[in-house]
């Protein structure tokens, strides 16, 4: 299972104080739902806006040094817009009161972003599973998936179905969404939901802690992997790690060395441990120093001086903060 | 220390070179400029094919060098056609190197001309066009060229080296966002709602709040272009003062550097007090960067050349160019 944590109050898992900031402007806000009202926001001087994509959110930056995450929820190929909902919450702490009363069209919001750390994999089929504000980050995902042909279906529960938002747009999906509202339909019935797993495929949920933990369970007999979250957690300070991150293997093809790299642990501090003397120096992905090349394996790049095309081209990483997105990883060491 | 060789370096603004013949050294060759008759600017390699003095002393006779050693004639296409008062015509040639003219740059290319690409060029038409004004220059600076590079690719200085001009605790404080591929680097730095500093204040009246943006670009191997706006904090494009800074940065040796400068406006184009003001305030912050940088070659020529450096955040957009350059370098010598 691989987990993205949100959060209030604090950075996102991955998001780092200090990114750089823009400005957004609020061209809409229309509502979405009874607490619920959506946000289109364009750049200053209507420029494009970075690209994304599905699983996206941005931090949005409030008076008093708050920060919030919104999940990106519109197209990511319209690169004029970014839309985001946000749910008015009873017991917020401030955040979601602030953009309620302050957020109209002409609005300059400050946000960081986006980033991703929720995002969709390949997968042959994919179950998805909603509750309540969860859905924003898996509008997208079903998008990209619908139009990709590839078999899905939704489970969206929320409270009542008018608290419920975009269940406009997606009854053009049709059978292949399920609307259950608590007051009509009562619990979500995740023990059929989430039964008989079908070869590769995907499961991303979004919602509730509940409903995650719930998912969970219902999951753990899943093959490893399957289940894909994303958090809204209530503690900034749960956030401050990366939950997300697993154990992996990575192997030194010269020394013939192969080490477990554990969670809170990084490559370099792992390759130190076991004797290998290896260059370094910032031990933040900054200055290049521990760069070393890749020879097998897919890195999960963390470091700040690789270009987007070299990331890509995956045949070299900084293993003072990069870890692995897809095993085995084998260094040129 | 070698030279990236194979990109377009700016050897002269069009202004410098005439009917006099002129020496720069460019990645450590020395160059003789001069223009023909009709005006074509020319550049040869400047030392004699007969014993190696330098062209750039020697008379223009016409559009022939004559050397003022013992008499070879060198043509502008680099050939000898003969040597003064002798009948001899030794086969003899310097090598011509590539030379664009371009928004009253010269650009010059010192490595293999079968590659030269006028394409590869950068786009300075704010230099040309009507509508904008600059002021422009020439500084040498006693550094090597990386130095140069990575001084311009880090704005964060401006708040120590420059407070009284362009620099206070909004530039330092405001992080970068970093871009790029293949040959170059790009960074951008938004300052919302800021005091401006000093020199933005006279040269444009603009008071607190205020935006202020930068947005570099390094065109390895030796260009840097910095697109500036400031504007009252929260207006729109294209609202605002823009401004344009162009640094032709171009090594003369391992150690020195010529920094070519041009800082261009869109507005109040015609005001040659404003422009007078804007040169002097440019030099003053050159000057300031000469000192820091010629300081910064001594410790780096003087040892710790083993020493790891410590780096941050704001050194991302510099440490790309480190990379970009060593990269071509390394091209460049597995090709030789």
């Amino acid at each position: 299972m691989t987990t993205a944590t949100m959060t209030e109050g604090g950075t996102a898992a991955g998001g780092r104080p200090g990114m750089p900031e823009r400005e957004v402007v609020v061209g809409v806000r229309e509502p979405a739902a009874t607490a619920a009202f959506c946000l289109i926001l364009t750049a200053p001087g209507c420029g494009p806006l970075p690209g994304w994509s599905p699983g996206a959110h941005i931090d949005v930056l409030l008076p008093g040094g708050l920060v919030r995450q919104y999940s990106l929820c519109g197209d990511p190929a319209d690169r004029a817009s970014w839309r985001i909902c946000v749910q008015r919450e009873p017991d917020s702490r401030g955040g979601s009161a602030w953009l309620a009363e302050q957020a109209r069209p002409g609005t300059v919001l400050r946000v960081r972003g986006p980033r991703n750390n929720f995002a969709l994999v390949p997968a042959p089929r994919y179950r998805f599973l909603a509750g309540g504000i969860g859905i924003t980050p898996l509008l997208p995902m079903i998008a990209e998936v619908s139009a990709a042909g590839r078999p899905w279906r939704l489970l969206y529960g929320g409270r009542t179905r008018a608290s419920m938002a975009f269940t406009g747009e997606l009854s053009g999906y049709g059978g292949a969404v399920t609307l259950a509202p608590q007051s009509e339909a009562g619990l979500l019935d995740l023990d059929s939901y989430l039964a008989a797993p079908q070869a590769g495929e995907a499961v991303y949920c979004c919602g509730p802690e509940p409903l995650i933990e719930a998912a969970e369970q219902r999951c753990a007999s899943w093959p490893a992997g399957s289940l894909h979250v994303e958090r809204f957690a209530a503690d900034p300070r749960e956030a401050a790690s990366r939950d997300g991150d697993l154990a992996f293997e990575v192997t030194c093809s010269r020394s013939g060395l192969t080490l477990t790299v554990p969670p809170g642990r990084s490559i370099l501090a792992a390759m130190r441990e076991a004797g290998l003397d290896v260059d370094f120096s910032c031990t933040e992905g900054i200055c290049g120093t521990c760069e070393t090349a890749v020879l097998g394996g897919v890195p999960d790049h963390r470091d700040s001086l690789l270009t987007a095309q070299e990331r890509e081209a995956g045949d070299t990483m900084m293993i003072c903060v990069s870890r692995c997105r897809a095993g085995p990883l084998v260094l040129d060491l | 220390m070698s030279f990236v060789l194979n990109g377009w370096y700016q050897a002269a603004w069009s202004d410098e070179v005439g009917r006099a013949l002129l020496q720069r050294w460019i990645c450590g060759q020395p160059v003789c400029l001069y223009r023909t008759r009709d005006g074509a600017p020319v550049a040869l390699a400047d030392r004699c094919p007969h014993r190696k003095y330098p062209l750039s002393l020697g008379r223009l006779d016409g559009d022939i060098i004559e050397c003022n050693y013992h008499g070879y004639r060198i043509d502008a296409a680099g050939s000898c056609v003969g040597v003064a008062e002798q009948s001899e015509q030794p086969r003899a040639a310097v090598h011509r190197y590539p030379l664009v003219e371009r928004d009253s740059v010269l650009w010059l290319w010192p490595g293999d001309p079968a590659q030269a690409d006028p394409d590869l060029i950068p786009d300075l038409r704010w230099i040309s066009d009507p509508d904008w004004t600059h002021v422009r220059g020439l500084v040498p600076l006693g550094a090597r060229q990386e130095l140069l590079v990575e001084n311009l690719l880090d704005l964060s200085h401006e708040t120590f080296l420059h407070p009284t001009t362009i620099g206070n605790a909004a530039v330092a404080g405001t992080p970068i966002e970093v871009s790029g591929e293949g040959t170059t680097v790009r960074f951008s730095r938004r300052m919302l709602g800021i005091t401006p500093p000093p020199f933005y204040v006279k040269s444009m009246g603009l008071t607190a709040p205020a935006d202020r943006w930068q947005d570099g670009e390094f065109y390895a191997p030796g260009v840097f272009l910095l697109h500036i706006r400031l504007a009252p904090a929260g207006t729109q494009e294209p609202e605002g003062y823009h401004m344009e800074v162009f640094h032709g940065m171009t090594p003369a040796t391992q150690s020195e550097c010529h920094d070519f400068w041009a800082l261009g406006r869109d507005y109040l184009t015609g005001d040659a007090g404003l422009s007078r003001f804007q040169q002097e305030q440019q030099l003053a912050v050159m000057a300031e960067d000469v000192a820091a940088l010629e300081v910064q070659e001594a410790m780096y020529a003087t040892g710790g050349a083993t020493m790891p450096e410590s780096s941050i955040k704001g050194d991302v957009a510099a440490l790309r160019s480190r990379r970009v350059m060593r990269r071509m370098l390394a091209a460049e010598q597995s090709a030789s």
